[in-house]
Parts: structure tokens; sequence; C-alpha cells
């Protein structure tokens, strides 16, 4: 059986939401930075474990600020949100609890993630360790220039929304 | 805008397209993409399986969605089009607006916005970077710092001692030696220090009413013995017309000639060194002093010459010469800290010549009251002063014991820590006390208090305490003094630097 699944990229301009749409539909990734106006959108097939072949439908929408300029409708009819910030910049990241209340109140039953990219220009243990002093809950830190966690995030999300 | 002004301007297309529920096409009029009646309208774009979702949840009345700014592309067009779907009971109405032109002309807007805001907090990431950096290399130092003194504190004095005592020839050229290369050490602790001290911007100038004069026959008496043990000349001309008392910050325009005059010495081997000091103009109260220093010795190159202030910059590779190539680019942020200019001009093999200009103030009207070390005896009421020295290092209680026993006029006790101070104190009369001040339980501020704050006994709160510390900071000797403390020194220390300040407390306690 065939399943279609509606994943949204959200965050902060310059995160790499983008370079992780690349990186895991075509497995392309490019240093230059090209702003992403409105939203673009494609398709990946994965085969599930069980046999089942899911069409993630990732939309890839321009960066915002402040979450509440992103535009409503891009966001209708999603089965997942992946919140993405630069490990780098802190103010992608700043208001990250607070952006996660208004997804999770305005789309309660749309599973929610968050990413943590760009992870060839941090120390991963140092991070992990500077988000768990100021509580910050992260799902996954990724790399898209260096594929790190890219793949693996996105087949385990499947497997979440499709289960 | 209206529908019609903005199809004027971005020639705008429209395309309307008619789906069944089950996302069949059944009419389109394919003005932009040429997609075909029967055809799915899902293998169109994968934008449009999002009509499943609302076909599920459509209830009775007709819905509209908008979508702007979507990126469609088919093999062989791309647009970026508004769209706008309508969702009843029997069908899909897609309509698609192409702003493609419209679209193009904002990102190159939102382009430029983006890149020149990242760019700006890359560069803020990196100056934090940096900051960061220079913050741990400055704690670094300074740390260190401390830890290099301690031990050099005891080797210093150890070698003075040793020098005291009956030595062969050969044992005596060991300890020169021994001598010369700690006190080399010490001054590149020094040098690395002010480069911290600069670049953290806690080097403060001060203004201060100093003799100039004094300053001046300093330099003459010291380098005239050296110029006699080099063989070389060394001459100097003051300015009668500068004023006796000037104020300006004497700690730095020392180091700051000194720094040159060492340089001088180190590469002349014949000939003569001058320093000649002359009043540029004067203002009011205010005037300018030029200070040139002119030598025969080795000269620079011309391509040198302008990296000379440049940290680490040596250009004489001859490692008899010592040094670390920090001295001039410390001359060089003093001056500049000053306000004053320095210039050098050099010959290879001729010489070279330091130009300096330095601002100063003098006080118009006040006559100046000639301040002079003033001498300071033991009193005659007792044969020998009972002396406690608070320090948990080892070598350097014996140092201190050493110095002091030899002098013949005191008898020693050694405490570890504040507290064990304070009960000898509390046990014995002691005429004074020195304190390190970095010691574990209770430190030397702690336990000056305590004495100072703790005890009706006279003999106990008012005992003469010297602070001594390896922090050679202005900050560290307020502290000490704020804290009940009598006086402060700095380790290393000269012997009788040390002698001085205790024969003083002593004394001026017994004048009481």
């Amino acid at each position: 059986m065939k399943l279609s699944k509606k994943v949204v990229l959200l965050g902060h301009f310059g995160v790499g939401k983008t370079s992780l749409f690349r990186r895991f539909v075509d497995n392309e990734f490019s240093e230059d930075y090209k702003v992403t106006l409105g939203v673009q959108i494609k398709k990946k097939v994965i085969e599930m474990p069980d046999g089942r072949e899911l069409s993630m439908i990732i939309w890839d929408t321009e960066g915002h600020t402040e979450i509440e300029d992103t535009r409503k409708s891009y966001l209708l009819g999603s089965n997942a949100f992946i919140y993405v910030f630069d490990l780098t910049r802190i103010d992608t990241y700043k208001d990250l609890n607070k952006d996660l209340a208004y997804l999770a109140k305005n789309h309660p039953k749309v599973t929610i993630k968050v990413i943590g990219n760009k992870l060839d220009l941090v120390n991963e243990k140092e991070t992990l360790s500077k988000f768990k002093e100021q509580n910050i809950v992260v799902d996954c830190l990724t790399s898209a220039k260096t594929n790190k966690n890219v793949q693996d995030f996105f087949l385990d999300l499947a497997n979440e929304i499709t289960a | 805008m209206t529908y019609q002004e903005e199809r004027l301007l971005f020639n705008q297309k429209t395309q309307c397209t008619v789906v069944h529920h089950d996302g069949k096409i059944k009419e389109t009029d394919a003005n932009i993409f040429k997609w075909k009646v029967g055809t799915s309208i899902y293998d169109a774009h994968p934008f449009f399986e999002i009509l499943n979702s609302f076909i599920e949840i459509f209830e009775k009345e007709e819905t509209t969605y908008s979508f702007p700014c979507i990126h469609l592309e088919d093999e062989k067009i791309e647009k970026i089009c508004d769209i706008t779907l309508k969702v009843n009971a029997q069908e899909v109405i897609i309509l698609l607006f192409d702003y493609s032109t419209k679209y193009h002309e904002l990102n190159k807007i939102a382009q430029q916005k983006n890149e020149s805001i990242l760019k700006s907090k890359e560069l803020e990431l990196k100056n934090q970077y940096l900051l960061e950096k220079e913050k741990f290399k400055n704690s670094f130092i300074s740390n260190i710092n401390h830890e290099i003194r301690t031990p050099l504190t005891s080797i210093l004095g150890f070698v003075e001692v040793l020098e005291k005592t009956k030595l062969s020839f050969e044992q005596e050229e060991l300890a020169r030696i021994i001598k010369r290369q700690s006190l080399h050490l010490n001054s590149l602790i020094e040098d690395m220090v002010d480069i911290a001290k600069i670049e953290s911007g806690k080097i403060k100038i001060v203004d201060e009413r100093f003799l100039f004069i004094n300053l001046m026959e300093g330099f003459k008496e010291t380098y005239s013995k050296l110029a006699e043990d080099k063989g070389i000349q060394f001459e100097t001309y003051i300015d009668p017309n500068i004023q006796e008392y000037l104020i300006g910050d004497r700690t730095r325009v020392f180091q700051i000639l000194n720094n040159i005059l060492n340089n001088a010495f180190k590469f002349t081997e014949e000939g003569k060194i001058s320093l000649s000091v002359t009043k540029n103009y004067q203002r009011t109260n205010k005037l300018s002093i030029n200070f040139k220093i002119e030598d025969t010795g080795l000269g620079i190159q011309a391509e040198n010459l302008e990296n000379i202030f440049e940290r680490f910059t040596r250009f004489n590779e001859d490692k008899q010469v010592s040094g670390t190539g920090l001295g001039l680019a410390i001359v060089k942020d003093l001056v500049d800290l000053l306000r004053g200019e320095i210039k050098v001009t050099s010959q290879p093999d001729q010489g070279t010549t330091f130009d300096i200009k330095l601002p100063f103030k003098f006080e118009i009207t006040k006559s100046a009251p000639e301040k002079k070390k003033k001498k300071y005896s033991l009193p005659e009421s007792k044969k020998k002063f009972r002396i406690l020295v608070v320090e948990d290092e080892e070598s350097t209680q014996f140092l201190i014991m050493k110095v002091l026993i030899s002098h013949g006029s005191f008898f020693v006790d050694v405490a570890i820590n504040g507290e064990e101070a304070v009960s000898y104190l509390e046990r014995r009369n002691y005429d004074l006390v020195l304190m390190d001040l970095k010691l574990s339980k209770v430190d030397g501020y702690q336990a000056t208090h305590i004495i100072r704050n703790n005890y009706g006994d006279k003999v106990i709160s008012e005992v003469p305490i010297i602070g001594f510390t390896a922090k050679a900071t202005e900050a560290e000797r307020d502290k000490c003094l704020r804290s009940g403390m009598d006086d402060f020194i700095t380790k290393p220390f000269e012997q009788e630097d040390l002698i001085y300040k205790i024969v003083k407390q002593i004394a001026k306690k017994a004048a009481l």
C-alpha cells in the first residue's frame, strides 16, 4: 500500500533547511547560500521495513525569525514539522521552546521534531552538554554538509509518522 | 495593486484546471503547464498531494485555500505561482497565477538582505570566538605568571644567599649564570604579563607627580656603569629648562626608556650611546618632552624597520643577544597609551636612533618638596625581633628564614596558613608578620582581618603586617592595604627591599 505524508521544514533563514532537504532527497550539497522564497516541494519515496512505500512530501519553507510569520496555509494537512536551527547561531534557537509551544498549540496532532544543524562546525559533546544546561531538547544533531545523521533522522521520522 | 495592474506589471499568466476527487484532470486551459485531461494531478507535482487531505476533510460547503509563492516545475518549465484551490462536493478547481517575474525580483532583494545579516552574524561569532580566545590566553598568562614567579623567587633568593657564602671561582661563575638566566626569565614573564595587560586594557595610565630629574639621574647612573663595563661611552643631556617635578606615569616612562636603552646597550659593542632629553613645547601647564636615544651599534636593515614594533620581532639571530621580541612592541603600545609618538631611524653598521615624544603636565605654582627614601633603623629596646612568616611554600619559607636569620636581628617562626598564624599570635608576641596572600584554609586577607578585628589585645591587633605575593598589580597592593596590612612586597623580592620594609614597619610601630 502506498502512503503519502507531508513533512514541513521550519526555522530561521540560513539554518540549512534547504541543504537538509537537498541532502535527503537528492544527496546533494552546496556551500552557496541561496534564499528560499515561499516554498519548494519535493517527494522522496521511502521503502519501509514492513514493505510499504511511503511518499514523503517535503515542504521546504522560507525562513522566518518569528514562527508566527510562517504562512498558515503551508502548515495545513501536515503530518510532521521539522524545526531546524543552526548550532552556531544562538539567535536561531533562543526562542525554540516558545516556538515549539506555538506549533504544538496550533497543530496538536502533528509530530514535531527538532534538528540542530551544522554539526560539522561545533563540538558535539560540548554542544549537548550546553543544551542540557539550558534545558534545550533536540531530537537530532545533523550536518547537511557531511550527511551526518541526515538519512537516519528522516528514516526514523518516516517510521514514526507511519506507525 | 489591482489584479489588472499586477497583470500589466508582471505579465502574469493564469491557468485554470478542474480535477475530480480522485485526482484525474477533468479540464484545463493549459496556459502555463501543458497538463493533459485524463491524467492524474498528483503526477503533475507533489504539491497537489495536499488535495487528498482537503478532500478527506471536505464537508458540505465549497472551501477555498490559498497558497502564495509555490515553486512548481515539470520537465520543461519552472514557475513560481500563487495557487488557489476551491474544493466542492464534485471537484477541485485549481487556479494558478504565475508571478515568477515578481518573485524573482523579490528573491534578489531577500538574497541580499539575508546574506548581509548572515555575514554580520558570522563576523559577530568570529569576534566573540576571538575575544574568548584572548580572554583565555590572558588568564592563562596571568596564572602561569603566578606559578612561575613563586619558584623563581626561591631561585633568585637562594642565589643571592649563595653568593654571600665562600665560593670557588668556578662556583661563583655558575651562580652568576644562574642569576643572569633567572633574571632573564623574570623579565620575560614581565613582558608577557605586560602584553596581556595591554591587550585586555588592564594597564591604567596613572597621573602622578614625580621628580623627573631623579628618574633621569637614575638612568645616567645605571647605564654609565654598564657603559664602563662594556668599554663604550654613555652621554646624557637633560634640558635644564625642564621642570624638576612633572605629572605623568613615571613607571611607564621608565619602562619605555629603560627598554630602548637596554636594546641600545645590547646591540652596541663599540662607540657610544647617548640619551638626550629636550623640551619640545610648553603650553600653560602642559609640556612635551623629546627623548632621543642614539647608538653606534649594529643598526637595522631598511626592510626590517617597518616591522620593528611588531611582536616577536627579532632581526638579530645572534643567540648571545638575549630577548623575547616583545620589548619594542610593549614600548610602542605604552607610547600609544601615553598619547605620545615614537620614530626610529637606522643605518646598518652605523647605528640606530629612537625619537620619542611624550606629553606631561606640571604644577605651575607649587614648589616641590624633595622626597627621599627615608632611613629607618631598628629600635634599640631589643637585641632581636620576632617575625612570624606565614607561607605555605617550603622553598620560600626557607629562603625568607635564611635572609632574616643571616641579617642577625630577627628570630623567625613559620606558620603555613592563616589559621595557624592566628593561633601563633595568640601564644606569642611578634614584632611583625610577613603574610603570604594565597594560603589554604584561611588566606592572607582573611587572617589580617581576624588579627585586626577580633582581638582587644593591641599586641595582636596592631602587629605590623606586610603582605607578599607573586601578583605584582596595583589592585593587589590596594587590596592588601584595604584589608589592614601595613605594606606590600612582590615576589621575587630584593633582599634589601625586604629588610628595608621590615625595619621600617618595626621602627614606625616603636615610634608610636
